[in-house]
């Protein structure tokens, strides 16, 4: 029995659904975003690289992590910028274990908090402590701005995420479990009160994801052409491929905890049957094709309005689902 | 097939811990198996601004404060300036009347009644 919970340790971290998958699906991920987003401005997108283009991400993160040289100064510290970006991948990828896909599931009492601790808040200090170790003025006002929007955005993004967990556990053994909440999802559609807090957490995860994401509206820590390339000016070759790789991971592991928590995962299927499989890739790709549209569709917001935006439309409806999920029966 | 392991907390994150670890492990093997290790020193490009921009670790507290405090927090003082603080006493009744002065009254009325009651 041992040797098997060892198996599916070592087969969950290393290759489903950790390392290898979670890379891979961060490739086509990032091949999905810049087709579809081409599509938007009437243009064709990666083509070239592989079938329809579908290994140009892979190819350009080989390029920059092989054939580009890294560019440093006197006051860079690639190092500990290399050893953030590494515990930031790692502790998204060590994250997958809570997740009901997961071969080998680890289940507790809160371990939403757990998760989204690796899943969202290591990643974040990651990037920010990479970045500072390579300065510059534009990586100052990139990360002050990161940091100022994520004061808002982080709450959001976990009030989204926790509260359709509390309803989905609550009055079950294991309260606040993401396991639990898959298991238990069909509490959510209940009633039309759980469905409305449903809707409202929604809202506030679309918003917080696009911050997270750095994408049009909220892509102002970046903010190409204004401060060169924000918080990541000072990065390239290997450092520069790390950095988006934990980018595109971060995006990744946030839609797929939304497809669960948000919509149910597979349901009203199950992991094992081709249908359930097909309804987590459906659902994933409508998360994906939200996120994508909205980036195409809107302006970037300066940072004073684009903070007022997220507090507006990110903040408040998982604060009043909330409320809301602590009242309804 | 698949293994659910229900484990009270410290447990979960001894697992964790020990699953960190082994990703840390791997994704550093990885990198620096395949890293290129061409490395190229340049200047500092410092857009005419001072090198204390660069020689302190974290970004100036005065960019950071210019960031959220003085542009997002001005958005919520301009309510309290322009519409409690002007000096007549119609435009404080006014603002104490209003939905939002009631409900900072209703939660310090429960604040108080929660301590009174010993919740």
């Amino acid at each position: 029995m041992y040797l098997d919970v060892y198996v599916y340790a070592l087969f969950s971290i290393l290759v489903f659904p950790g390392t290898i998958f979670l890379v891979a699906l961060a490739f086509f991920t990032q091949y999905l975003i810049r087709k579809l987003s081409a599509r938007y401005q009437r243009r064709m997108g990666p083509s070239y690289v592989g079938p329809i283009g579908l290994l140009q991400p892979f190819y350009d993160f080989l390029k920059l992590l092989r054939a580009k040289e890294e560019v440093v100064n006197r006051f860079s510290m690639p190092r500990l910028a290399e050893f953030a970006l590494i515990i930031g991948v790692s502790c998204i990828v060590s994250s997958v274990i809570f997740l009901p896909i997961s071969l080998l599931n680890v289940a507790t009492v809160f371990d939403v908090l757990i998760f989204f601790y690796l899943s969202s808040v290591m990643p974040l200090f990651a990037m920010v402590i990479a970045s500072l170790s390579m300065p510059s003025p534009y990586t100052n006002i990139g990360v002050s701005r990161l940091l100022s929007l994520v004061t808002i955005a982080e709450p959001a993004y976990f009030a989204s995420i926790l509260v359709p967990v509390y309803l989905a556990t609550r009055g079950d053994g294991l309260f606040m479990s993401i396991s639990s909440t898959y298991v238990n999802f069909s509490r959510l559609y209940s009633s039309p009160i759980t469905l409305a807090i449903l809707a409202l957490s929604i809202i506030g995860f679309t918003v917080s994801i696009q911050v997270k994401a750095m994408y049009p509206p909220f892509n102002i820590p970046e903010a190409e052409q204004e401060i060169i390339a924000g918080y990541e000016t000072e990065f390239s070759g290997p450092l520069l491929a790390l950095a988006r790789l934990l980018h595109d991971l971060d995006l990744v592991i946030a839609l797929v905890i939304g497809v669960y928590v948000l919509l149910g995962g597979p349901a009203p299927f199950n992991h094992l049957s081709p249908l359930g499989g097909l309804v987590l890739v459906l659902k994933y790709l409508i998360l994906l094709l939200l996120v994508v549209t909205l980036k195409n569709i809107m302006g970037r917001y300066r940072i004073d309005q684009a903070l007022v935006q997220v507090f507006k439309y990110g903040l408040i409806p998982p604060i009043l689902a909330a409320i809301l999920a602590l009242v309804a029966p | 097939m698949k293994t659910t392991l229900v484990l009270d907390p410290s447990s979960a994150l001894t697992i964790v811990v020990a699953v960190l670890g082994l990703s840390i492990l791997t994704v550093s093997l990885l990198y620096y198996a395949l890293k290129s290790r061409r490395v190229r020193v340049t200047n500092v490009y410092l857009s005419g601004e001072p090198e204390s921009v660069v020689s302190s670790v974290t970004p100036s507290i005065s960019s950071m404060y210019w960031g959220f405090m003085k542009r997002f927090a001005k958005s919520l003082y301009r309510v309290l300036v322009e519409g409690v603080h002007t000096g007549s006493l119609h435009d404080w009744y006014r603002f104490l009347s209003s939905w939002l002065a009631l409900l900072v009254l209703l939660a310090v009325i429960v604040f108080i009644a929660s301590i009174i009651a010993g919740w």
